[in-house]
């Protein structure tokens, strides 16, 4: 119990720490690459007083510690702050309806925005990760439990061909197959659980190859270790060992790859996937929110990107050290 | 269980286990290669059966064979092993895996890596008993195991039950496996080389607990070993195994002392000797002082899992003070986890002490930084134990000698060149070697790599952690007479670090003792190998293995259990939990050891007059003929 509380009190201060500074490069990368959000907020045909005066109203103009600290203390009340673009309804509105000036206040709140976007991501990420485990898991347990047979050959097969796909060829294959062709599934939009079905397939495509073969080459090496086979001759069952013991020594390196590296392919796919597929979650929001220079939206989500990332791999750590007592902390 | 006869109880005519002419092969690339022929032997109920042969004799692939354990690439080519009436190795699995662990039980030669290190000791071993008599209730299978730690000896079994594979010494692992084994009441026990990891006075510990268990649990053992010392504590038969054949099978007392086959004879010449050594024992120098260490001590922490933001402190080295002269030989011994190993580290400046000092040549090596650490480095260098990752292997060996010259800046290529080739004919390394890639090399000749290495530099003292302990006896010997010749050749100083009491008899003229974490005695070598003043290293000189003749006998001196917890280290005298002469003053007194140099001491409160008197039987009357 002492040891879970020191846990994750350590694990919670460092985490903050890391948020804070992919919250800090974001923000400063973001006012040093060229492309004035002014400009995109008001128009191309604002008096450049204008364009001046909104810069200082809305604080662009001053040092970006500066700019960051109130940031910061922003976050920090709960307050995300508004988009720059996007009015109250969720619109684009952008062009020169602003000309005479701008007013913060008929923009949408970014925390609402992320609230309604991030629903529908984290649809498609679970079904995403559950279709992930419906390939991976069968195949990666039987490449591992007959190494070296036919098999593991049928797994290394299947990762190859599967990782050597690009996902926005997949995207666009599967829809033309399965949605166009076929009218078997929808594909563009949202408008019910279905739409969620073929993103989440090239999410998997994607994701699967890594995790088979890691099951594999995992499940391999723990029957290659010594305790697998004195266990068979102190009398239990091959059965009983692979059940009890290989797959759950198995597991703490999996655990690993899902915390440092599925997460991130999830996400970063997320991103191209639901550019793909016009699907309104938060890949949607960033990806238009980068074009528009929409700097609240960014930040915000880059924030909640690595809280998530921060997160999971503090939980994937604690399920680790759990089942084996001597990895450190 | 119903298909297998088992043996009515008290029928010693018919044999438990009866092997008639077992060959395995190898099936490699090159075809077939025999690794064991015509192997023919019986054992009967209640009765130790020891097998004795050298590394590669082929014992392991026999023990294994005993329970039908012979995978790819390995073979039965011909025989039978019989047991109850059945032929095992024609057996089906599913009717074999019903013999194991329930009538025939196997405990290797490896402890720490036979468990799932993920899950509790005593879980494991509950797990395996509830396979194996599944009519046993929970509770009655939980008591049964705890009773049985009881009965190895593990001390408060209930609390270790729940304690994790990592957390056991090498030891207390291979009295859990015991437990493992005789938890279930088998009929058979096949030990394979079960001591050969575990530190001389475990290890004895070990075979005393096996020979009681055997007679209570009313078990056959066949026992395993490349250690003849070890194998005829325990034995009534031998058989003698060379090169897959048996070449000799008679009583134990008879093989020691009227061996019939030469290769038996060159077996027993082989076993370490202690005190029938012959030939004259090194002397202390009386030059000047080159290693000064004073007072050392160093501390690790770890973090303590049972409380928030806490750790505990691990004290590995504890205060220890020698000095070394030139030209000298001096040794550290002592067993795992008594700090050597740290020391070693401390000395050759790897790692700074937290308190005390090191003095090379008068200079504290500890507030040494930059140009200066460097400049010193050269003068002291330290060989390690493995030959194999001591070596990049992607090098060729004249480039990995030449290596220290080019880090410090020592001449221009012609002359390193010359230079790594006049080191590598004195090591006894063939020129034709320096373009070569070390691949292939055997263990002795990388050790030599590592030695030129060292060499390259002239150091003057070196510092051999292990350097010796994953050699052969042959090899062994070699580089000892090695070291003689660079030493009276240039003087060198060695510091040898070592758990080979046998190796440090025959080269070291000084000896210092360590457990845990402090030199418990520190005697010029006849002192300490025919008087010792401290009770361990009285215990550590009884429990080696040896056929000869010992001046300390192991029922006086060694008691059960094990080194302390070097994070709880109980007050007083830190070996008084093992002591046999332990009193009131020990529990509470830490005894320390005078800091005299060039004197023999030891830190115990007794006077060594009043141990018990050595056993100065003559020399010749123990070692067999």
């Amino acid at each position: 119990m002492a040891f879970a509380i020191e846990f994750f009190l350590r694990r919670i201060g460092q985490g903050l720490v890391i948020v804070l500074l992919v919250a800090f490069v974001i923000f400063t990368l973001l006012r040093i690459v060229p492309g004035d959000p002014i400009r995109i907020i008001l128009g191309p045909m604002t008096p450049a007083s204008v364009l001046e005066e909104t810069a200082r109203n809305l604080g662009l103009r001053d040092p970006i510690l500066v700019q960051f600290g109130r940031f910061v203390t922003q976050v920090a009340s709960g307050d995300l702050g508004r988009s720059f673009i996007r009015g109250v309804q969720g619109g684009s509105t952008g062009g020169s309806q602003d000309s005479a000036g701008f007013d913060p206040e008929s923009r949408a709140s970014v925390a609402e925005l992320i609230g309604t976007a991030l629903p529908y991501s984290l649809q498609l990420a679970a079904l995403g990760i559950v279709f992930t485990l419906l390939v991976s898991v069968p195949l990666g347990l039987a490449a591992g439990l007959r190494s070296g047979r036919w098999p593991d050959r049928l797994g290394l097969y299947v990762s190859s061909f599967l990782v050597s796909l690009p996902n926005i060829w997949v995207g666009v294959v599967l829809i033309f197959l399965l949605s166009a062709k076929t009218g078997l599934l929808p594909a563009i939009g949202y408008k019910g659980f279905a739409y969620t079905i073929i993103p989440a397939m090239v999410l998997a495509i994607e994701l699967s190859p890594v995790l088979i073969r890691a099951i594999s080459v995992s499940v391999a090496a723990n029957l290659g270790e010594t305790y697998f086979d004195v266990g068979l001759v102190r009398g239990l069952s091959r059965r009983a060992m692979i059940a009890r013991h290989v797959l759950r020594n198995a597991a703490v390196p999996l655990f690993n790859l899902f915390g440092a590296q599925m997460i991130g392919m999830l996400l970063g796919g997320l991103f191209v996937v639901e550019y793909i597929f016009s699907y309104p979650g938060l890949g949607m929001l960033t990806i238009n929110a980068v074009f528009q220079r929409d700097f609240p939206i960014i930040q915000a989500v880059a924030i909640l990107a690595s809280g998530v990332l921060v997160a999971i791999n503090m939980l994937v750590d604690f399920a680790s050290t759990t089942i084996d007592r001597r990895l450190k902390f | 269980m119903s298909n297998i006869i088992t043996l009515p109880a008290g029928t010693s005519a018919e044999p438990l286990m009866a092997v008639r002419g077992l060959s395995v092969a190898i099936t490699g690339t090159t075809g077939e290669r025999q690794l064991l022929s015509d192997i023919d032997l019986t054992v009967n109920a209640r009765s130790v059966l020891g097998i004795i042969g050298e590394s590669g004799s082929g014992k392991t692939i026999l023990s294994r064979a005993l329970v039908n354990w012979v995978r790819q690439p390995l073979k039965v080519t011909s025989g039978t092993v019989r047991y109850g009436g059945l032929d095992l190795l024609t057996l089906p699995e599913a009717e074999m895996a019903r013999l194991r662990g329930r009538e025939i039980a196997y405990i290797g030669a490896n402890p720490t890596s036979a468990l799932d290190p993920t899950v509790p000791v005593g879980h494991q071993i509950l797990e395996k008993l509830r396979t194996v008599s599944p009519q046993l209730s929970r509770e009655a299978a939980h008591k049964r195991v705890i009773d049985t730690l009881d009965a190895v000896r593990i001390p408060s079994p209930a609390q270790r039950f729940d304690e994790y594979p990592f957390q056991f010494s090498g030891g207390m692992m291979q009295r859990a496996l015991i437990v493992d084994a005789l938890v279930s009441n088998p009929k058979l026990l096949i030990a394979d080389n079960i001591t050969q990891p575990l530190d001389v006075t475990v290890a004895a510990q070990i075979l005393r607990l096996l020979r009681d268990l055997q007679k209570d649990f009313d078990t056959a053992v066949v026992f395993i070993s490349s250690s003849l010392g070890i194998v005829s504590e325990i034995a009534d038969d031998l058989i003698v195994l060379d090169r897959g054949r048996i070449v000799e099978h008679s009583p134990v007392s008879d093989l020691l002392h009227k061996p019939q086959h030469a290769y038996s004879r060159e077996l027993i010449a082989k076993v370490p000797k202690l005190w029938s050594l012959g030939g004259t024992i090194p002397q202390p120098s009386s030059g000047e002082v080159v290693l000064d260490v004073r007072d050392v001590e160093k501390t690790y922490e770890v973090r303590d899992r049972k409380a928030i933001f806490a750790h505990r402190k691990v004290k590995a080295v504890r205060g220890v003070s020698f000095t070394v002269r030139r030209g000298e030989n001096f040794g550290i011994i002592g067993e795992s986890g008594c700090g050597k190993s740290t020391l070693s580290r401390l000395l050759s400046c790897l790692e700074a002490p937290n308190s005390g000092q090191i003095l090379f040549e008068g200079q504290d090596i500890a507030s040494l930084r930059g140009a200066d650490l460097l400049a010193l480095r050269r003068r002291f260098q330290l060989l390690l134990q493995d030959p194999y990752n001591a070596i990049a292997a992607h090098c060729s060996i004249g480039r990995t000698i030449a290596e220290p010259l080019l880090i410090h800046g020592l001449g221009n290529r012609n002359e390193i060149e010359t230079k790594v080739k006049a080191v590598m004919t004195e090591v006894g390394l063939p020129e034709t070697l320096y373009d070569q890639l070390p691949v292939g090399l055997s263990a002795g000749q990388r050790q030599r790599v590592n030695i030129a290495r060292a060499l390259v530099l002239e150091p003057e003292l070196l510092i051999l952690d292990e350097t010796l302990s994953a050699l052969d006896q042959v090899e062994q010997a070699k580089l000892l007479d090695l070291f003689e010749t660079l030493q009276a050749r240039r003087g060198i100083t060695y510091v040898y670090i070592s758990h080979d009491l046998a190796m440090v008899r025959r080269v070291c003229a000084r000896i210092a003792v360590m457990y845990l974490g402090r030199i418990v005695e520190l005697a010029d070598n006849e002192t300490m190998f025919e008087r010792s003043a401290h009770p361990y290293t009285r215990a550590l000189l009884s429990a080696v293995p040896t056929v000869e003749h010992k001046p300390y006998r192991m029922e006086t001196y060694l008691l059960e259990g094990e080194p302390p917890d070097p994070i709880d280290i109980p007050p007083g005298c830190s070996f008084r939990t093992r002591c046999p002469f332990a009193f009131d003053r020990c529990a509470i007194d830490d005894p320390v050891r005078g800091a005299d140099i060039g004197v023999n001491t030891s830190a115990c409160h007794l006077r060594a007059d009043s141990l018990p008197p050595a056993d100065a039987a003559s020399p010749s009357n123990g070692a067999p003929a």
